[in-house]
Order: structure tokens, then C-alpha cells, then sequence
């Protein structure tokens, strides 16, 4: 039984992840996202986490997907990126390649550490009654990691404040972006470098200001 | 009822952050409520509220020395001395940063309460960071410093360099957070518990069959924390930064953030994991050296200040990794005295950057110092000390701080890692030999020759740099009590 | 060959009114500091402050010189010791002996007449401040006897150096100063590693507390050969560099060349020497087992560097660099001298140390006098000089001479010895090296045949010539180089003891190695008074 359940929830949270990965449309990407909070809730079901379950489920799916519904609807639906571009030339390679070696790490580490790192089998079910699970995360939240909580209230203050303070109207002009100069020397012994950089130093200065200029104008 | 024990608190040593944190909302507070605030109320009061930290550190550290090391709040934090002393860096480092940002922000026509207010709160993150005695508290720590460090390098908002390197700051930074919060949670999931005492216990006690999870967690929480220091190869996004942000706060992630994050990690990898010191030490001596060397090399190729301070800070971090390295207290001590140089340094560094900017904040180029020397002798001489110290010359604090990251090293074997480590400090010091030519060697561009004298330099900034050479030398002159502080500032994990 | 007793027991000296070593550096630091809070625009002030100094921390050197006490030469005398870095070990242990003696009086005399001598003409504070900091920095090194203090020492002598070539220095200074401050920092960056994986290491053997006390290191010898030949390559690497070795020479051209006179006097009288007497301090003393191991080697750069520099030498066309290619030849006979690892090569290049101390910084000051008058080095554009400066042509004559190793002048002592304890170790080197003295004879020689000699034409005929207080200036000078050359005994007697003690150390300390004495021993041991006797009839002959 809880295995048919595991199974089908997790079919269930991973075929919502490459949803959210593959949809097109940003609406339905934030409806592959309910699908997979919604699959992880029952996840925490089955480990007897009924609270999570239902925080997972009103917070997440009910409060923060319903938020970026309505910034995705604010901004125009219509907007999709072209990506049919790389911004950076040879990055999905890479990126697949990096993200397949990821995969493989993680998947050996399950397959290597199925029984656990003390060798024991796993146990979850310590906890009692369902009706004590509410409270055990509440005293748990309120003794041991009661500092853990008034920091998270300082981290959305100064997340707030830094919200507040970003979204500011720029007061005056902006001032335009300056031309970096990287002196070119690569040359192995210090005769060669400082020469020519004191060289590109002088010489790149004008070119600079004429960019800075033509920027501005 | 049911009766819920409360845990006890030790509110002494909650002291730095809730000043610190309600120091800064309340500012906040008062800022939107008052509708014209005096010039000079938000530096006085965070002046004041660093000072208090630094004030409240002393009894701290005298309770510390004679009745041991304590934790509190069921565990989760702890009070030793490094946590002292780090909060001590801090908050000496916040008077700094409140005294530049002011002329700056005049300067450079910025609104100028939230500075204040990010700079206050970012540094109650720091000292969480500094005392977490508990991976979870360690985490929000860090975030509550990050975040308040992202918004402050956007906060030059008619740059656009300053947004940019805010961007480039946000995305990394969110990304590193996301490897260390997945390293906790696997080292959470191989030891049972976030509490590091706890940790510890567990690794000492048990011999575990198969470390696999443990190891994962660990390099993921070795990305994480590298990201944060700016080490090879997760450096990528300093030098953008520290030449786009506003130069006061750049002060402040040099010589601030940098010791939040030395001094987390040292908490969870030197004593949490420390049984485990031989699976992670040997990654960490190669982020060193990498560090020291790509810091040291690529700087060379800069001719902006900024960027090659931002290399050489690379470059420093390189050299804290040799100290943490090496695991043991020899190096941890080490650590911390070169973290308390390298504020010194970095403040004093970036105050005369902050200085030499000019209007809009953009005259950094090495060019820029051309015939300093001349223009203003004694900001020059001090800028040269300054310099000095990071190159490590030898009767300065920098060379008493790299000796000893240097001696724990060689004393744990480690001496290809040490010669290397060394060659690259001396190619970084061709970096900081090119600002002194520029300063000392060259002369003045004509229209700057035809009486310009040179930047004018503010008081803060001159009480700041003043210290700072001043420091530097005593240091570097007296290292004794300074060796003493960092010994006795090793931490020591206390269990609950 | 006084027994194989321990080099340096740390002998409670014969009465030290003060701590006559601590001084040597501290009055120097201090005498920086007060130049530098004396006011800007008082240049002659500031000299007086600045002279004054010097001459204090020179006449405590030449003090020094008569307290010192010459039956225990091979002991460490005027021993002081205070701790500083508590936690390492480290602590300020200063002392002298025979070895170091000469250099520091060479030190206390060299830094008042390079002061004296030239006005550096702007910034006249820093430039004073610099060169006082660069003494304390210098007597340092020749005093410490802790490896740590020392290195610090050796390293921070860099920076005043890398000033005064780069602020009054002339033509492409700003190059040549960074050259020099890289090359240096590079060189000794391994160092630092070295000596505190050694510090370490014997802590380990011994098993007492870390410490960088250089007798007790050495004395020990705790430390395994494989590790103490590693070390010892890092040690030698910033010596060498420093000395400079052959292969690694190539920043010091620029440096004396770019460098101001005052520079160019200290950086080749006093800076040289801190390498070669890093080898023997800090390398047959410390690594007796690696030196000798590696002596072959160096055996060969010297002999290089002998013959490479002089050769470069001759085909110089700036005055200036060809003394200062001379450089690299003469250090060349010292490296030499130093790893023939016997009595006479050891006491040669100790000698030569001095000589060259004296007789380059001489010619640079001389070389300096020219420029300042006619401003110019070329070769090309001087001539003549003879007849509108007849006096400056005769103390360059002498000095030159006395460069060359002409008996009866200093130079001749020194590289005598040098050769006859290369010829005892190995017979081949001594007779290449031989072949570099006729070498340096050729290139001085023509060089001042094209300078003073022939028609002067232009500026070169109404040049004119020395003034008393140049002449004061170079009078000291003259004065050692002729004594040292008929006399050398005052100076010899007190360094044989201290010289002889670390061939036996080094003999002790290498298993199957004796001292290479003379094929013809019975020659040459009395041989020393036999030099001076020489040296006296060829005097009588030169003076013609």
C-alpha cells in the first residue's frame, strides 16, 4: 500500500518538475507547479507529517502559486522568451553535461546509501497519533528552534526593506556604463608586462571616453 | 495543560544581535515616521550602535575567558570567543563602513537612511552567523547578511554597474545558498541532527558504515561556504561586485563578510566536522591554493583598483582557506588573527577608495593614482602602508597574519600547499607594486598637475584610515596580543 | 683547526656597558621616524638629523670592532635576546661573531658616507627616512640570530630600497624598482616555508617547543638529510637571487644602473652581501650536509658568474653597468670562495665581501661624481677627464686598481685567498676563475682608458674636479682599501677563529668529508703573513 502510494505520488511531483521545465506557457507552468506541491503533500502524508501536508498544501499551493499567477497575469501572458537562442554560446551542452553528472552523483549516492548512513532501516513512525503531530512541530518550533523563528521575522524584514528599497523611483540620470580595460599583457616575464601595460593603459584611456561620451549622447 | 519547558536564555549574549537588530528597525521605524530627518542622525546612530556592540563585547569576552564557553537558547547559539571576537570585527567594521557612507552618500547624491539600516541588520546576520551553534540559525543568518548585502551593492541606483554586480551578487548568492542548504539537509540526514555540538557527538561516537550522504553533505556545504568567501572557483562574481557596488559597502563585504563567512565556516567544518577533517581538508587546500594563485595572477592583468583588490581579496581568502585547512586550533587561530588584519587592511583599503572615487564613483582607474604622491602625500603614504600589509611585508599586520596561516599549514605537513601559496603572494605583490608606481613613480597628468590637489579627504574617512594604518602597524610591530586573543578565541563546542 | 667544538657557545661577552646590538638597529628605526616628523622644507636639517644618525650607529659598529674580543672570534658575543612572538618561539636574539663582524662595521661606515656623499634633490625627507630604515633593516640581518628575525630582516630591506631606486632613481627607475622587488620577494617567498617547515621539523626530532633559534637549529642538526636538502634548496633560492647567482642576476644591472648614487653605494656595498652572508650563516651553518652536497653546483654558477660578468663587462657602453656587471664577477668569487668549504676560500670571500663592499661602493660614488657633472654615463661621451680632473682620476685609479686585485690594494687578498682555497677543493675552477682576474683587469682598464685618458674635447675638458668634501667623503674609503691591502691581519685574525669553527661544524657534520687543504699545506698554512709580506713589496713598486 505504501508503496502503490509513493509511487504514484512521485510520478505524480516529478511529471509536475519537468512540466514546469518543459510548459511554454508560463500559466501552465505555474499549474505543473501546484501539481507537484500538491504531490509532495500526500508525500508527507505518508510519512505521517499531517500538518506539513496541510501547510504544503495552503501555503504553497494555495498562497504562493496563486501569487505568481497573478504577477505572471499582471505582466501579459502573451510575452514568451525566445529560446531559441543561447545567450552563451555552448551552455546547454555543458549544462546537460553538468546536470547528467549531477544526476548520476545523487543516484549513486541513493543507490549506494539505500540502507542509511548508520546501516539501519529507516524508522518514521516515532512520533504517535496523528493528532500529536501538530503539536510536537509547534513545541519543537517553540523550544529548540525558537531562535530559528524570530530570525526567519528579521529575514523578511530586511527582504521587505530591500524590496522597498530596489523598487525606488531612480532619482536623476542614470550614468552610463564605463568601458573596462584589461591590459592584454600576458607576457611571462615582468619586462613585457609592465611595458605594455603602462602601453594599453594610455592608449585605451581615449577610446574610453569617446565610448563614455557616445553612451551618453 | 501540557507543560512546555522553555528553553533557557542567556540574554548577555544575545546582546550584539538584538542591538544590533533593533538598532537597525528602529531607525527604520523612525526614518519613515519623522518626516525630515537630521543629516546626521542615522551615521550617529549607527556609529553609537556599533560601538555599543563593541562595548558589550568586553564583559562578553571577559565572562567567556573566565567561566568557559556556554551556549543558549536550548543550543543554538553559542557564546565563546570566537563568537566574541568575531562580533567585535563586526561591529568595528560597521562604525567604519557609517562613517565613510556619509560623505559618500552626500557625494554622490543618494537618499541615505536604508544604507544604515541593510549595514545594521546585515551585520546581525554576521553575528548570528558568528554564533550559530546550529546549522539552521547558521543558514538564516547568512540569508538575513546576504540579502541586506544584495540590496546594498544596488544601492548606487543611477549606476548601472551597481545593479548589475547586485544582479550577478543575487543570482550566485541565491545559488550557493541553495548547495548549502542541501548540504545541511544531507548532513542533517546523516548524523540526525542540525545542532553542531550534536553533530559532532554523533561523528565522534559512532564509526558509520557508509559516509556517502555525510561526504555529499559536506562538499555541498563546501560549495556553499566558498561561494560566500570568494574562493577559486566560485570567485566569478567578485570582481563585478566590488567595482559596482558603492565602495563603502564594498569595505564592508571585504573585511565583513568575509568574516561572517570564515568564521561559519570554521564553526561547522574545523569543529563540527572536524572528525572528518581528512575528507574535506584536502579540497579545502586546493581551494586555497587555487584561490591564492588565480587571485594573484589574474589581478595582475587589472587596471581598474577596484578589480584588482577584488582579485586580492580572492587571493586573501586563499590564504584564510590555508588556515582552516590545516584543522586543527593552531590554524583556527591563525584564521581569526588574519581575519581581524585583513578588516583592518580592507576597511582602511577601500576608505581611501572610497575617497580617491570622485564624483559618480568611477575614478578607480590605476591611472587615476598617477602622482598621488605629489597631490597628497599623506594619503598616498597611507594607502602605501595599507598595500603593504596585504603584499605582507614584514613589520606590518599582513605579514603576521600570513605567518601564521602559513606556520599552522607547515606544521600539518602541508608544504607543497604552502610554497604555492607563497609564490602566488609573491605575484600578488606585483598587484599592489603597480598602485605604488602609479602613486609614487609616475607623474601627475598635466590638467591634474595645474593645481588640483587631489581629492579631498572627509574625517570619517581619515578617523577610519588612521585607524586602520595604525592598527596595521601595532600589529605588525606587537603581534603578541593579538596572537593571544586569536588562541584564546578558538572555539570549543559546548553540547546541550 | 681549533677542534670540533661547537661553533658558537653562547659566550657572555666581556662587559657590555648597553645592548650595543639592539642599538645598531633600533637607533636607525628611530632616527627614520624622527627625520620623518621633522619639517619638509629644511633639507639641511634634515641631512644633519639623518648624518648624525649614521655616524652614531658607525661609530657603535667601530666601537663594536674594539670590544670585540678577539681570542673567543668563533663565539657569539654581545648576545641579547628579547621575545616576540611568544606563541612561535620567535624572539629578537642578536649577536656577533667573526663572521658578521666586518659586514657590520662595513655597514656603519658605508651609510654615513653614502648619505654625505650625494643630495638626492627632492623629497628629501622620505629619501633620508628610507635610507636610515634601510640600515636598521640591514644591520638586522647581519645580526640575527633567530631564523624568523632574519627573515624579516631580509625581506623588509626591500621596500626602502624599492623607494629610493624608484622615487630617485634615474631613467627607466620605475622598471628597475619593480624588477628588483619582485625578483627579491619571489626568491625568498620559498623561504619563509623553509624556515618554518625546519623550525617544525626539529621541534618534531628534538622534541621541545617550536623555536627558530638559529645555534640551537644548526647545533642539533635534528633534521634528516632528504628534508634539510629541500630546505636548504629554498633557502638557497632567495639567497641566491639576492647575491645574485649567475642565472638569477638579472635584475641587478638595472637596479645600479637606474638606481641613485646613495642607492647604487648600499645596494652593492651592504645588499649584496646579505645573500653571500646568508649562505654561510644560514647555509654551511645551518645545512652543512646539503651544502655540501649541493657545492658543486654553486661551485659552478660562481665560476659562471665570474667569467659571464666580466665578459658582459667589457662590452658595457654605460660606465655604471659595467660596475655593475664587476658586481656579478666579484660576487661570483665569493659564492666561490664560500663553497670550497675550507678555511682560506671561506676567509676570501668573507674578505672579498668586505673588499667589494668598499671598493664598488667607492667606484659607484665616483661614477655618480662624473654623471653629476658631466650627465652622462656613456663611455662614448666622456674622455680626457684625466687632464681637467686629475685628482678624481687618481682615487679612480686606485679604486680601480684595487677592484682589479692589484697587490698591495684589498682586492688582492680576498680573491687570493678565494683562489688558493678553490685550488685546494677543486684544482679546475680556481684556474677559470683565475682567468676572470685577468678578464676584470681588461674591461677596468680600458674602460678607464677611454674615460680619462686621450683628448678632451667639450665638456670633458673644464670639468672640474673633486671638491674637499667629496674628497672627504672618499677619503675613509681609500684609507681601508690600502690598509686592508698591506695589512690585513686586524682583520683576518678576527675572523679566522669563526671561519675555522664552521669548517669543523661542517666537517663534523658530513660524514666522510675533511676540509680540502693544500696539496701543498705546508706552504700556504703560515701563508697568511706571507700575503701580507707581498702585498707590502708590490705596494713599494706600485707606488712609482
Amino acid at each position: 500500500m505504501d508503496a502503490a502510494v509513493f509511487i504514484v505520488s512521485a510520478v505524480v511531483v516529478l511529471t509536475g518538475a519537468a512540466g514546469v521545465l518543459v510548459a511554454r506557457n508560463p500559466v501552465h507552468a505555474a499549474l505543473f507547479l501546484v501539481q507537484t506541491l500538491f504531490g509532495v503533500a500526500v508525500l508527507f502524508v505518508l510519512q505521517d507529517a499531517t500538518f506539513l501536508a496541510a501547510v504544503q498544501v495552503i501555503v504553497y499551493a494555495g498562497a504562493v502559486v496563486i501569487l505568481f499567477l497573478f504577477v505572471i497575469m499582471l505582466l501579459g501572458v502573451d510575452r514568451a522568451e525566445d529560446l531559441g537562442i543561447e545567450p552563451i554560446a555552448g551552455q546547454r551542452s555543458v549544462a546537460a553535461i553538468v546536470g547528467a553528472s549531477m544526476l548520476g552523483l545523487l543516484l549513486t549516492v541513493l543507490l549506494v546509501g539505500v540502507d542509511g548512513p548508520t546501516g539501519a532501516r529507516g524508522a518514521n513512525a516515532a512520533l504517535g497519533g496523528a493528532e500529536d503531530n501538530t503539536r510536537r512541530l509547534g513545541e519543537a518550533l517553540f523550544t529548540d528552534h525558537v531562535f530559528a523563528v524570530e530570525l526567519t521575522a528579521l529575514l523578511l524584514t530586511v527582504a521587505v526593506v530591500g524590496a522597498v528599497v530596489l523598487a525606488r523611483r531612480v532619482r536623476g540620470p542614470l550614468q552610463p556604463m564605463p568601458v573596462v580595460t584589461v591590459a592584454s599583457a600576458t607576457g611571462s616575464d615582468d619586462a613585457s608586462a609592465t611595458g605594455s601595460d603602462e602601453a594599453t593603459a594610455t592608449g585605451d584611456d581615449p577610446a574610453a571616453e569617446a565610448d563614455d561620451e557616445g553612451e551618453a549622447g | 495543560m501540557l507543560a512546555v519547558a522553555t528553553p533557557e536564555v542567556l540574554w548577555w549574549a544575545l546582546l550584539p544581535v538584538l542591538f544590533l537588530s533593533v538598532g537597525g528597525l528602529l531607525l527604520l521605524t523612525v526614518a519613515s515616521l519623522v518626516r525630515r530627518l537630521p543629516d546626521w542622525l542615522p551615521q550617529a546612530w549607527t556609529v553609537v550602535t556599533g560601538l555599543a556592540v563593541l562595548v558589550a563585547c568586553v564583559p562578553m569576552w571577559c565572562e567567556v575567558r573566565d567561566e568557559g564557553p556556554r551556549t543558549t537558547l536550548a543550543g543554538s547559539v553559542a557564546v565563546d570567543g570566537s563568537t566574541v571576537l568575531v562580533t567585535a570585527v563586526l561591529a568595528a567594521v560597521v562604525v567604519a563602513v557609517a562613517l565613510l557612507a556619509r560623505p559618500y552618500l552626500r557625494r554622490e547624491d543618494l537618499p541615505g537612511v536604508e544604507v544604515y539600516v541593510l549595514l545594521m541588520l546585515s551585520a546581525a546576520g554576521g553575528v548570528v552567523m558568528a554564533s550559530a551553534d546550529d546549522l539552521i540559525v547558521l543558514f538564516l543568518g547568512l540569508e538575513i547578511l546576504s540579502i541586506a548585502v544584495y540590496v546594498l551593492a544596488a544601492l548606487h541606483l543611477r549606476r548601472i554597474e551597481s545593479q548589475e554586480g547586485a544582479m550577478k551578487y543575487f543570482v550566485l548568492g541565491a545559488f550557493a545558498s541553495a548547495f548549502l542548504l542541501y548540504g545541511m539537509a544531507l548532513v542533517y540526514g546523516a548524523t540526525g541532527s542540525t545542532r553542531l555540538a550534536l553533530v559532532a557527538e554523533h561523528l565522534s561516537a559512532t564509526v558509520l558504515v557508509d559516509d556517502s550522504m555525510l561526504l555529499a553533505g559536506i562538499a555541498l556545504l563546501l560549495v556553499g561556504l566558498a561561494f560566500k568567501v570568494a574562493a577559486v572557483p566560485f570567485h566569478a562574481w567578485t570582481p563585478d561586485v566590488y567595482q559596482g557596488s558603492p565602495t563603502p559597502v564594498v569595505a564592508w563585504m571585504a573585511a565583513g563578510v568575509k568574516a561572517a563567512g570564515f568564521a561559519a565556516m570554521v564553526r561547522v567544518l574545523v569543529t563540527s566536522l572536524g572528525t572528518h577533517a581528512s575528507d574535506w581538508a584536502p579540497p579545502v587546500g586546493v581551494l586555497a591554493v587555487a584561490s591564492v594563485l588565480v587571485g594573484a595572477v589574474v589581478a595582475v592583468l587589472q587596471t581598474d583598483v577596484r578589480r584588482m583588490l577584488a582579485y586580492s581579496s580572492v587571493a586573501h581568502a586563499g590564504f584564510l582557506l590555508l588556515g582552516v585547512q590545516a584543522a586543527d586550533a593552531d590554524g583556527t587561530a591563525a584564521v581569526y588573527a588574519y581575519l581581524v588584519v585583513y578588516a583592518l587592511l580592507a576597511t582602511g583599503s577601500f576608505a581611501v577608495l572610497t575617497v580617491m572615487g570622485g564624483d559618480g564613483d568611477a575614478a578607480h582607474h590605476l591611472d587615476d593614482y598617477r602622482g598621488l604622491a605629489r597631490r597628497r602625500p599623506v594619503l598616498a603614504g597611507a594607502f602605501t602602508l595599507l598595500l603593504l600589509g596585504q603584499a605582507g611585508v614584514p613589520f606590518t599586520g599582513g605579514f603576521v597574519a600570513k605567518l601564521g596561516v602559513l606556520a599552522a599549514a607547515v606544521a600539518d605537513r602541508g608544504y607543497w600547499v604552502a610554497g604555492l601559496a607563497m609564490l602566488g603572494a609573491a605575484a600578488a605583490a606585483f598587484v599592489y607594486l603597480r598602485i605604488l608606481v602609479s602613486m609614487y613613480l609616475e607623474d601627475p597628468d598635466a590638467e591634474a598637475a595645474d593645481g588640483s590637489t587631489g581629492p579631498a579627504v572627509p574625517l570619517g574617512a581619515r578617523v577610519v584610515i588612521g585607524v586602520a594604518c595604525a592598527g596595521v602597524l601595532f600589529v605588525g610591530l606587537v603581534p603578541g596580543p593579538l596572537l593571544d586573543l586569536a588562541r584564546d578565541a578558538v572555539p570549543v563546542l559546548v553540547g546541550s | 683547526m681549533s677542534a670540533l667544538a661547537p661553533t658558537a657557545v653562547l659566550a657572555a661577552s666581556s662587559a657590555v656597558p648597553f645592548a650595543v646590538l639592539p642599538a645598531l638597529v633600533l637607533v636607525p628605526a628611530v632616527g627614520a621616524l624622527l627625520v620623518a616628523c621633522l619639517p619638509r622644507r629644511r633639507p639641511e636639517l634634515l641631512k644633519l638629523a639623518a648624518v648624525t644618525t649614521s655616524v652614531v650607529v658607525g661609530g657603535m659598529a667601530v666601537w663594536l670592532l674594539s670590544g670585540f674580543d678577539v681570542d673567543h672570534g668563533a663565539d657569539l658575543q654581545f648576545v641579547s635576546s628579547a621575545t616576540w612572538m611568544a606563541d612561535l618561539g620567535i624572539s629578537w636574539t642578536l649577536g656577533v661573531d667573526g663572521i658578521s663582524l666586518f659586514l657590520v662595521v662595513l655597514t656603519g661606515v658605508l651609510f654615513p658616507i653614502a648619505l654625505l656623499a650625494v643630495d638626492p634633490g627632492h623629497d628629501d625627507r622620505a629619501y633620508y627616512a628610507w635610507l636610515l630604515l634601510l640600515e636598521a633593516g640591514v644591520m638586522g640581518v647581519f645580526l640575527a640570530l633567530d631564523l624568523m628575525v632574519f627573515f624579516l630582516c631580509f625581506e623588509v630591506v626591500l621596500v626602502p630600497m624599492y623607494f629610493l631606486i624608484g622615487r630617485w632613481g634615474h631613467g627607466n627607475r620605475a622598471y628597475a624598482a619593480t624588477k628588483f622587488f619582485l625578483y627579491t620577494m619571489a626568491g625568498s617567498a620559498l623561504m619563509l616555508v623553509g624556515i618554518l617547515a625546519l623550525a617544525f621539523l626539529h621541534a618534531d626530532a628534538v622534541g621541545g617547543p617550536v623555536t627558530f633559534d638559529l645555534v640551537a637549529i644548526a647545533e642539533a642538526q635534528a633534521v634528516d638529510a632528504t628534508a634539510a636538502r629541500w630546505i636548504f634548496a629554498a633557502f638557497a633560492l632567495a639567497f641566491a637571487v639576492k647575491v645574485p647567482i649567475f642565472p638569477l642576476h638579472t635584475w641587478l644591472p638595472d637596479a645600479h644602473t637606474e638606481a641613485p648614487t646613495a642607492g647604487s653605494v648600499i645596494l652593492a656595498g651592504v645588499l649584496l652581501k646579505l645573500g653571500t652572508y646568508g649562505f654561510l650563516r644560514f647555509g654551511l651553518y645551518l645545512f652543512p650536509e646539503a651544502s655540501h652536497f649541493f657545492a658543486p653546483v654553486f661551485l659552478t654558477l660562481g665560476v659562471v658568474g665570474i667569467v659571464y660578468g666580466a665578459v658582459v663587462a667589457t662590452m658595457q657602453r654605460d660606465l655604471k653597468r659595467l660596475v655593475a656587471y664587476s658586481s656579478v664577477a666579484h660576487l661570483g668569487f665569493i659564492v666561490l670562495g664560500t663553497f670550497a668549504l675550507n678555511t682560506e676560500g671561506i676567509e676570501g670571500g668573507l674578505l672579498q665581501m668586505v673588499n667589494h663592499g668598499v671598493s664598488t661602493g667607492a667606484l659607484f660614488l665616483l661614477v655618480g661624481m662624473v654623471y653629476e657633472r658631466r650627465h652622462t654615463r656613456q663611455i662614448d661621451e666622456l674622455g680626457g677627464l684625466q687632464k681637467s680632473a686629475p685628482v678624481l682620476a687618481g682615487v679612480f685609479t686606485v679604486v680601480m686598481l684595487s677592484s682589479i686585485g692589484l697587490p698591495g690594494l684589498n682586492g688582492f687578498v680576498g680573491e687570493f685567498l678565494v683562489l688558493v682555497g678553490a685550488f685546494n677543493a677543486h684544482r679546475w675552477f680556481a684556474v677559470v676563475a683565475a682567468g676572470g682576474v685577468i678578464l676584470a683587469a681588461l674591461y677596468l682598464l680600458w674602460a678607464y682608458q677611454r674615460v680619462f685618458h686621450g683628448p678632451a674635447e667639450g665638456d670633458n675638458a673644464t670639468m672640474p674636479d673633486l671638491r674637499l668634501r667629496e674628497g672627504l667623503v672618499l677619503a675613509p674609503l681609500l684609507a681601508l682599501i690600502v690598509f686592508m691591502g698591506v695589512y690585513p691581519k686586524p682583520v683576518i685574525e678576527r675572523m679566522e677563529p669563526a671561519v675555522d669553527a664552521l669548517v669543523a661544524h661542517v666537517e663534523h657534520h658530513v660524514d666522510g668529508f675533511t676540509e680540502p687543504t693544500s696539496q701543498f699545506g705546508s706552504e700556504v698554512e703560515p701563508g697568511h703573513g706571507d700575503d701580507d709580506g707581498h702585498g707590502e713589496s708590490d705596494d713599494h713598486g706600485d707606488d712609482h
